[in-house]
């Protein structure tokens, strides 16, 4: 699968912008999986898309294979091994 | 005002660090305080709630600074905001499973009596970490966090913010907290255990069982058994170390306000900003007036040269008002509308160092050595 990484997220990546997980054809894993195998390798990724309590922050957005994965499970929703995952900043504000 | 992208301190100079809630700003001028040249914005885009100095080897700022999107974390630059550093990993962070998860840092606090390389911070939800590390990696004060009364400890408009802390300058293991909207808190143990001190503060809105409010703290340049309170309602003193307060508000006109700031030498002097209580939060009349007291709240006198004399209905938060340690002493305030004022006298005449900054949330300054 292929996890694709925000431009603001990319200093933490050493510049890469999508990163791949290598899966077997049949293989699932979870979309908080998925994070925590992108920080094993890249640590900075962690605590900026997840908060201490490992919970996706609340103006972070996971898109897997076009789908917001608040709607199907969060972090808990399944990637295949075809799968795209974006991690992607809200589109939130204007308080400030 | 003169903008610089790399500032370069010398001793005797005054730096001003500028908090806003779209990045820091930093301000340098000489100890006659007259021409202040900016460095920023740094952060931008992120909220800067709480700035801090830290001396000793070597001069380093440190931001306590909250992306919306990315979470808070304290960072920190060796060489005046020409680079910074943030942490890889999150370095405030709640236990985990315990449901609690860091919202922002409202304020970063050093102590000399605590020693070169400690720093305090004062978190929303309400807790108190330590660094022993000159603020790269902090750690919980559990007796705080976990204190009988934090189930009756009640958010503010503001949420669950530690503000306030303030340490014995000669004691360091005496040491006082504030929470909005919760209470005040010493400990004379090093943080080992903590009991509330409110005796003689009133509630808002003086109903049985609301909860006290405080806004900030500060102790007394002479005298560490006196310190001052802007509480949301009212405006205090003690003189026994929090066992009791009496009220210092006569004099003023209004008797709520957020910040309150102490001389850095001088014993009795205060000085705060009076806004219309409760739910307008602007100066009084639209006139913008810092008082202060040099009598430990006995009197007051207004002080506005500089100021605007009409339609001014900013408002100045609690970590926006603070004094440098020069003589005669410094002081400085930030608006929530984007305007930076100081003073080199004391508070007798005022000047605007910004005027069109992002709105101010913290405020702080240190003299170099």
């Amino acid at each position: 699968m292929r996890v694709h990484i925000p431009s603001a997220l990319r200093k933490w990546t050493a510049g890469r912008e999508v990163i791949d997980i290598p899966m077997a054809l049949d293989m699932r894993m979870s979309a908080g999986e998925a994070i925590e195998t992108v920080a094993g390798e890249y640590p900075g990724i962690r605590d900026r898309v997840l908060d201490e309590q490992g919970e996706l922050r609340r103006h972070v957005n996971i898109f897997i294979d076009g789908e917001n994965a608040r709607f199907i499970g969060c972090l808990a929703a399944q990637v295949k091994a075809d799968s795209e995952m974006w991690i992607h900043p809200a589109l939130s504000g204007g308080a400030n | 005002m003169n903008s610089a992208a790399k500032l370069s301190p010398r001793a005797g100079d005054v730096l001003v660090m500028v908090g806003t809630v779209k990045g820091a700003f930093l301000f340098l001028a000489d100890r006659n305080r007259r021409e202040f040249k900016m460095s920023g914005p740094h952060f931008l885009g992120q909220s800067v709630p709480s700035v801090a100095f830290v001396g000793g080897v070597a001069a380093r700022i440190l931001v306590g600074n909250k992306s919306e999107h990315w979470g808070a974390m304290v960072s920190w630059s060796d060489d005046f905001g020409a680079n910074w550093n943030e942490p890889t990993e999150g370095n405030i962070k709640f236990p985990r499973g315990g449901g609690d998860a860091l919202n922002s840092i409202w304020t970063l606090e050093t102590e000399t009596a605590l020693g070169p390389d400690t720093v305090l911070a004062g978190v929303d939800p309400a807790a108190l970490f330590r660094s022993d590390d000159r603020g790269e990696t902090f750690r919980l004060n559990e007796p705080l966090f976990n204190h009988p009364d934090r189930p009756r400890w009640n958010p503010g408009f503001g949420g669950l913010c530690l503000h306030s802390i303030v340490v014995h300058p000669q004691n360091p293991k005496r040491m006082y907290i504030g929470i909005s909207s919760a209470g005040l808190y010493r400990t004379d143990d090093g943080g080992e255990t903590w009991t509330t001190c409110v005796n003689g503060l009133r509630v808002h809105p003086d109903v049985p069982g609301a909860t006290l409010c405080p806004h900030k703290l500060r102790i007394d340049a002479e005298n560490p058994s006196r310190m001052y309170l802007q509480s949301h309602p009212g405006t205090y003193r003690t003189d026994n170390e929090g066992r009791s307060w009496i009220s210092i508000e006569g004099g003023l006109p209004s008797e709520f306000g957020f910040p309150m700031v102490a001389h850095p030498h001088r014993g009795g002097t205060i000085w705060t900003f009076p806004l219309t209580a409760d739910a307008y939060r602007v100066p009084p009349n639209g006139q913008p007036k810092v008082w202060r007291s040099r009598d430990g709240g006995a009197s007051w006198e207004a002080l506005s040269r500089g100021l605007p004399e009409r339609d001014g209905y900013f408002t100045v938060l609690r970590e926006a008002f603070c004094a440098d340690t020069l003589d005669p002493a410094g002081l400085y305030f930030g608006t929530r509308g984007g305007q930076v004022y100081a003073s080199n006298d004391e508070g007798d005449s005022w000047r605007m160092l910004a005027e069109f900054l992002p709105p101010v949330l913290c405020v702080k300054t240190v003299a170099m050595e």
